[in-house]
Parts: C-alpha cells; sequence; structure tokens
C-alpha cells in the first residue's frame, strides 16, 4: 500500500486523538534522539579536540631558538658578552651585531617633513653626533623630554627611534638592554642573535623536512593609519608563509595568511591576530584593505587570525592571537636584521622527530663553527621536550630531555592515548544514557500504539471488511509510529543542538555537530518508530473482522 | 446464471469446552439480481451465514462458489481483494468512520483497491456514489451532522462505490424507524432493479424481509423454508402509520 495523504491525515488524527499520551511518547523519543544528538557531537568534538591537542602540541614540530638557556655565564668567554663560544671565528662575529649588517654611517633611511622642515631620519646609532632625538608617537615626533618636536633650528640630522624605549642608545638602564645582548647566547631564549636567515635556509635542505619558517619577534606598537588614536601595543612576528601550516588549528577568519609572494617582494602586508583586530577596529569587524603603521612604517592589512575550534581557541596567557604577523623579509628589507630569534621546522614524519633535530643541531654547530667541548650557541626543542619542561627546574627539565631521546614520541602517544581512552569512557557513558532514552522512548511509542489499536478496533474491523489487507492496517499504524517518532526526532534534534550548544558555551565542552550525524539520528528514530510499533501493528492486521465489528 | 453457490456448508465453532454447530450443511444457489432476504432467529446462524458469504470467515466444510470460483479456502489476501472488489457491505450500525466526511467515508474501500487508484479518480467515483443517493450536498458533513436515514445512505453508498455485483446487507434497518427503513429498502429494490445488483438481506423483521423477491427462513443452521416472494411496494404504508391513520 503506497501510504497516501488520506492515511498521513489518519495517523495524524490518531496521534491527536490521544494528546496527553502522544505527548508523553513524543516526549521519550524527544529525549532519546536529543541524547544521542548530544552523544555524537560530544563524540565528535573530543575527536576532533584530540586531534586539535595531538597538532597544537605539534608532535612532528622542531623549534631552533637563538641562544642556549642551559649555559651559565661562566662560560662567556668575552667580557663585552658579544659572543659565547671560542671555536673557529670568522673576524666580523667579533663586532657587535648591529655593526655587522649597519649601513655606512650617516646613511638617509627615510626623510620626513616635520612642521614643513625636512628631517632626516635615521635608524638608532647611525645618525651623527649632534642629531635630535626624536620618538615616533600617535600625534607626531617628541624628544626625549617628551614635548613635540620644534621645526629643526637648521636642516638639521634627527635621530628616529624606531620601536622600544628600552632601544634607546642614550638612555641609562639598570639592566642588560635587548641590544646589549645581541650575540650574547647566555643571554636568554630567544633574545640572543645567532640564528640567520641562511641557517634556516640550510636547515631546509635536510632531508624528511616538511616545512622550515624562519622568525623574528619583538614587542611593537600598532597604529591605525587613519586614526593614531588607535593603537595596541603587542608583539609582531616576523614570519613565513608556511607558519599556519605548523600551526595546524589556525583558521582565518578573513581574508588570507601571508603568501611566499609577499616574502619575496618583501610586502609591507600584516595578518592581525583577533586579539589585535578587535582592539584595533573593533569586535566582528573586517578589517582586511585597511592601513596600519608599526615604527610609522604602513602596513596593509591581508587577514585576520584565530583558532579553528574550540580546543585550540585563546586562552588568557596564550599571545599567538595577540600579535600581528609580517614577511621576516620586510622585517628584514625594514630594519637590516639578519639575525632571526627562531626557526620553526616541521618533520614529515612524527617519528622522524628526535634523528632530525640531531640532523638540526649537528648542521647549525657546524654552520655556527662549535668546537668539541663548546656548547650550542642554540637551542633545540621539540613540543615534548617543551610540555615536560614546564613547571620544571631548567636543570632538571635539561637532564630529563637529554637523557630520553625518544621522549618525544613517548609523550605523544601515551598524551594521545590517554585523551581517547577518556574520550572513550565518556562516549559510552552518554552511549548508554542514549541507548536507554531511546528504549524508554519506544516503550512510550509501543504503549501509545496499543492504547490506539484498543480504541480503534471497531475501525480495523470496518477498514478489513471493506477490503483492507493485513498488510494495510499494519502499515497505517507503522505510518503512525514513524509520523511520531519523525516529528519527536526533528525536535530531539533542536534539543539535542541546543543541549550541545550549552554544553559548549557553559562547560567548554568540545561538541561538533555534523548533518551526517542529525540525518543519523532522525534515521535511528525513523528506526525506533519502526521496531516498536511492530508488535501493536502485527495485533491489528491479525484482529478478526467479526469480533472487531462487534467490539464497542 | 448464480452468483452464489452453496453446497454442504457447516461451520463448527470451539466454545470452551462446547463445540457449536454454527451452520449444518447448508445448500443454496443465489441467481444475479435476486433480492435474498434469509430471515431466523438470534442464533439460528444466519449471521455465520453471513460472514462466510461475506467471505470474512471460511467454512469448516463444503464449498462457497462466488461468481463461479471457489472462495472458500482462499487465502485471506485474496478475500480481501474480493471483499474490496465483488461485495458492498451494509451494516446495522452504519459503521461510518467518525471524525470524517462523508465522501471520504465513501472512499474507504477505494483506498484498499488494488492497482492503487489515484485521489482524484476516489474522489470522483465516491462522488457519483452519494449524488445517486442524493447526498451530494452533504458530501462534507461528518457522520454526527448526518440524520439515521443519511447515514446509511452515505454506508450504501461506500457499498457501491467499488461498482459490486453483491451487496450484503446485515441488519440495515436495525437502527432506523420505520419510515427511514422503509426509504433504506426502497433503494435496495431500486439497484435490484435498475443495475442488476444482486442483494443478500439478513434480518429478523418479518416485514422487512417481505420487500424481498425471495425469503429464506434458517433455523438451527439450516434452512428452514426458501420460498419466493412479492416483494412488498415500498409506496405500501408501513403498519404502525395505517393505525395512526385509523385512529
Amino acid at each position: 500500500m503506497i501510504p497516501g495523504r488520506h492515511f498521513v491525515v489518519l495517523a495524524f488524527q490518531a496521534l491527536l486523538r490521544n494528546r496527553m499520551q502522544t505527548a508523553l511518547a513524543m516526549i521519550g523519543v524527544l529525549v532519546g534522539v536529543a541524547a544521542l544528538v548530544t552523544s555524537l557531537a560530544l563524540g565528535r568534538g573530543a575527536q576532533e579536540s584530540v586531534e586539535d591537542q595531538l597538532r597544537a602540541a605539534g608532535a612532528n614540530l622542531i623549534v631552533v631558538t637563538a641562544g642556549n638557556y642551559a649555559k651559565g655565564k661562566e662560560d662567556r668567554s668575552d667580557p663585552d658578552g658579544n659572543i659565547g663560544h671560542t671555536g673557529a671565528l670568522d673576524p666580523r662575529d667579533l663586532a657587535p651585531p648591529y655593526l655587522r649588517t649597519m649601513p655606512p654611517l650617516g646613511a638617509r633611511l627615510e626623510q620626513v617633513a616635520l612642521n614643513a622642515q625636512p628631517f632626516r631620519i635615521f635608524q638608532d646609532r647611525m645618525a651623527p653626533q649632534g642629531a635630535q632625538i626624536l620618538y615616533p608617537m600617535p600625534y607626531g615626533y617628541v624628544t626625549s623630554d617628551g614635548a613635540l618636536a620644534e621645526p629643526a633650528r637648521s636642516p638639521a640630522d634627527a635621530l628616529l627611534i624606531p620601536s622600544h624605549f628600552e632601544d634607546d642608545p642614550l638612555a641609562i638602564h639598570d639592566h642588560p638592554t635587548a641590544k646589549d645582548r645581541l650575540g650574547d647566547v647566555t643571554a636568554g631564549l630567544g633574545s640572543a642573535a645567532t640564528l640567520t636567515v641562511e641557517d634556516a635556509r640550510a636547515v631546509a635542505e635536510l632531508a624528511g623536512v616538511q616545512h622550515v619558517v624562519a622568525g623574528v619577534h619583538e614587542n611593537a606598537r600598532i597604529f591605525v593609519a587613519n586614526d593614531k588614536t588607535k593603537q595596541w601595543f603587542t608583539r609582531y612576528h616576523g614570519t613565513e608563509w608556511a607558519l599556519p601550516e605548523l600551526r595546524s588549528g589556525w583558521s582565518m577568519i578573513h581574508g588570507r595568511f601571508l603568501s611566499k609572494e609577499d616574502g619575496e617582494e618583501k610586502a609591507q602586508v600584516m595578518v592581525l591576530g583577533k586579539v589585535v583586530a578587535d582592539r584595533l577596529f573593533g569586535e566582528g569587524v573586517n578589517p582586511v584593505g585597511q592601513m596600519t603603521t608599526m615604527w610609522n612604517q604602513p602596513f596593509k592589512i591581508i587577514g585576520v587570525l584565530s583558532s579553528r575550534s574550540w580546543a585550540s581557541s585563546p586562552v588568557a596567557g596564550d599571545d599567538q592571537f595577540d600579535a600581528v604577523y609580517v614577511p621576516v623579509q620586510t622585517i628584514d628589507g625594514l630594519l637590516n636584521l639578519s639575525k632571526l630569534n627562531t626557526i620553526s621546522l616541521s618533520a614529515k614524519s612524527v617519528g622522524d622527530v628526535s634523528r632530525l633535530s640531531t640532523q638540526v643541531k649537528l648542521l647549525l654547530r657546524k654552520r655556527h663553527k662549535i668546537g668539541e667541548e663548546v656548547p650550542d650557541d642554540f637551542t633545540v626543542t621539540t613540543m615534548a621536550q617543551q610540555a615536560i619542561g614546564k613547571g620544571i627546574p631548567p636543570q632538571l627539565a635539561r637532564v630529563i630531555s637529554g637523557n630520553l631521546q625518544d621522549i618525544d614520541r613517548l609523550t605523544i602517544e601515551q598524551m594521545s592515548s590517554s585523551l581517547k581512552k577518556t574520550n572513550m569512557i565518556m562516549l559510552i557513558m552518554l552511549a548508554g544514557v542514549a541507548t536507554i532514552s531511546l528504549l524508554v522512548g519506544g516503550i512510550g511509542v509501543m504503549n501509545l500504539l496499543l492504547l490506539s489499536v484498543t480504541q480503534r478496533t471497531r475501525e480495523v474491523g470496518l477498514r478489513i471488511a471493506l477490503g483492507a489487507r493485513r498488510s494495510d492496517i499494519a502499515t497505517q499504524f507503522v505510518l503512525e509510529a514513524l509520523l511520531l517518532c519523525i516529528i519527536g526526532g526533528v525536535l530531539g534534534i533542536l534539543t539535542g543542538v541546543l543541549a550541545s550548544g550549552g554544553l559548549q558555551r557553559f562547560f567548554s565542552w568540545s561538541a561538533v555537530i555534523s548533518p551526517m550525524s542529525a540525518f543519523v539520528s532522525l534515521i535511528v528514530a525513523a528506526l525506533l518508530g519502526i521496531v516498536f510499533s511492530v508488535y501493536p501493528a502485527r495485533r491489528a492486521a491479525l484482529l478478526d473482522p467479526i469480533e472487531a465489528l462487534r467490539h464497542e | 446464471m448464480s452468483i452464489i453457490s452453496l453446497q454442504g456448508l457447516k461451520k463448527t465453532y470451539k466454545l470452551g469446552d462446547n463445540i457449536v454447530q454454527a451452520l449444518a450443511g447448508v445448500t443454496l444457489d443465489i441467481a444475479q439480481g435476486e433480492f435474498v432476504a434469509i430471515t431466523g432467529p438470534s442464533g439460528s446462524g444466519k449471521s455465520t451465514m453471513m460472514h462466510i458469504l461475506g467471505c470474512l470467515d471460511r467454512p469448516t466444510e463444503g464449498k462457497y462458489m462466488l461468481n463461479g470460483k471457489d472462495v472458500s479456502s482462499l487465502p485471506r489476501d485474496e478475500l480481501a481483494d474480493i471483499r474490496n472488489k465483488q461485495i458492498g457491505f451494509v451494516f446495522q450500525g452504519f459503521n461510518l468512520l467518525p471524525r470524517t466526511t462523508a465522501v471520504e467515508n465513501v472512499e474507504v474501500p477505494l483506498l484498499y483497491t488494488r492497482p492503487v487508484m489515484p485521489a482524484a479518480e476516489r474522489r470522483e467515483r465516491a462522488m457519483k456514489a452519494l449524488t445517486a443517493m442524493g447526498l451530494q450536498d452533504r458530501y462534507d458533513h461528518h457522520p454526527n451532522q448526518l440524520s439515521g436515514g443519511q447515514q446509511q445512505r452515505v454506508a450504501i453508498a461506500r457499498a457501491l462505490v467499488n461498482e459490486p455485483t453483491l451487496i450484503l446487507a446485515d441488519e440495515p434497518t436495525g437502527n432506523l424507524d420505520t419510515k427511514t427503513s422503509i426509504e433504506v429498502m426502497r433503494i435496495l429494490q431500486e439497484l435490484r432493479e435498475e443495475k442488476g445488483i444482486t442483494i443478500v438481506l439478513i434480518t429478523h423483521e418479518p416485514d422487512i424481509a417481505a420487500y424481498g423477491t425471495r425469503i429464506i427462513a434458517v433455523r438451527d443452521g439450516k434452512i428452514l423454508s426458501d420460498e419466493p416472494n412479492t416483494p412488498r411496494s415500498t409506496l405500501e404504508m408501513a403498519p404502525e402509520q395505517i393505525m395512526v391513520t385509523a385512529n
């Protein structure tokens, strides 16, 4: 029998006859389906969360950082603190780093007009004697005592400080400044300047390397180009196009990330972390195409960066989205930096990380001409080592990571399996709840149908007398259950979506609802209707029409 | 040609430990176009006979030929198709579906007709049957909005909608007053006269049986008498009305 309109109407009428019982049975189905949808969502969320955590943990990631925190002060071989190794040296290495890359003294980097008077702008120590020192501020250039710069008495040379007050060469500090620490391997991770772009290119040649990203980073103040009152003090990262490949949890909410061409062209383009974009342009505003300035240089915004899933969304202390990203070559061109803070690379396979990190270490030692007894002037870290190092005294961390060559593999696998185990237990519990709810819902459906069969015995007898086959009668009751379960199922899916959203919002559980899981839930609801209507439908179909017609 | 042919029809029931013989060997032929009234007191076996004639029940013994086909041992689904296409039922209690309009009630047999009938054709045929019963204006009324006579006419329209060769009427006037009963009898007589439909009427009222062309009296599961009858005219006044007039 084809269930025509008549039979659907009939099923509706039957359901409406016992409103209370229908509502109760429907709630049963609803709860069951909602539990199913929620558990599917949480299951999928948990799975993605494990994957994200593994990716975020950087199972295949190796980071080379300039400097070596394992080194003590006693290893300083130069009282000026400029070098940290005593191997065969390039004579240029003995000079302070800025001298190595410095353009000829007095070279003009940029000329700006201030109060219609030309200033010759120099970068920090490259200015001639007697030059006026100016600092870029949102409202103009100021002198070292904070006053707005006067028009120059004569077309004087001015000295422009590009970034941080700490970098003021004339200021007296009671602590070593970043510039002081250039070339000092003991200065601390990342702040020493021992890695070069050439090192990064050499590392890229090693077998088993997937991506290499050269990186510099420093604090900087970012302004909105046409509104200098909007500014944010954050960290810039000079980096390369492949960085998102190393941070798989990332996604672009607007625009795109840096491209290979951006780097080759030294383009003044900038990708904002979501926090920066929100601070400068307001939440949810798409700033792509607008201009910012950093060190008074214009940068075009090409994208806004955030995380792909809940699991790797920014948390307090996580500054990867409170940062801006520009091509490292652009930074190099503007600041004449040839030293890198980091070289990040990914191994093609996770199991290769230990071997590769040893290879990188050997290669860099060779390139830096470090003698046998001399410690590294860089630090090679795998993410597992970083995880272990957290919260442990550095000396202890060094001992652990130094003595366990395979620690990365061990930990990643352990982490993955323990996460998966936890998720599995949670899923089994949820699946159990869903199954029990569905069972209860199914019994409710069956109860309603048995009631319906009893109430409609006479009608069933009449339909049989008028020529309905048994299958026609059975189909009619199955249709009734199907209708109930599909309505209950749709409501259940909606409830499940709300519940998943609530769990995600208020308990930070990772829940992902796919159209597929909604579809599967609806199929399950339909199957529930069919399975639990078999007995009542069969009972109706087997009614003796003579008895049924006499039924009152 | 006989439309119904019963040969040595027996039906026994088991009621607890007792075996009840409802039909004890009935042999009977009904020709097309006859209006047969089967009478008998309750427990005489006339209802059992009706159920077997209507293919709602199967005989324990004997043979039932309907339109030349032995239907006494057909499977249920085939019996359902025979009920659907060849037999029209008219019940004492009308048996209309509540909360369902007159025309939808008439359509019910067509829902189970194979091959599946399109909705438009179902509606057309149902309206035609209702029109024949003079109820075309009431097609969208629910049974509780219709009088008893109108309800029974809807039921007759339902019995006719699939153009059966046989109409089985089980106490069709049992719930009706005399005037309406006569009206129903006139409809049945007209169906026989104008369309040649065979009618089998079950009743325990002799004056209703008198409208048939043949009266069969049943008692204790056997045929007591089987006489041709000159059908009573529906123009004739009912006995009660005569009495009223006399007073």
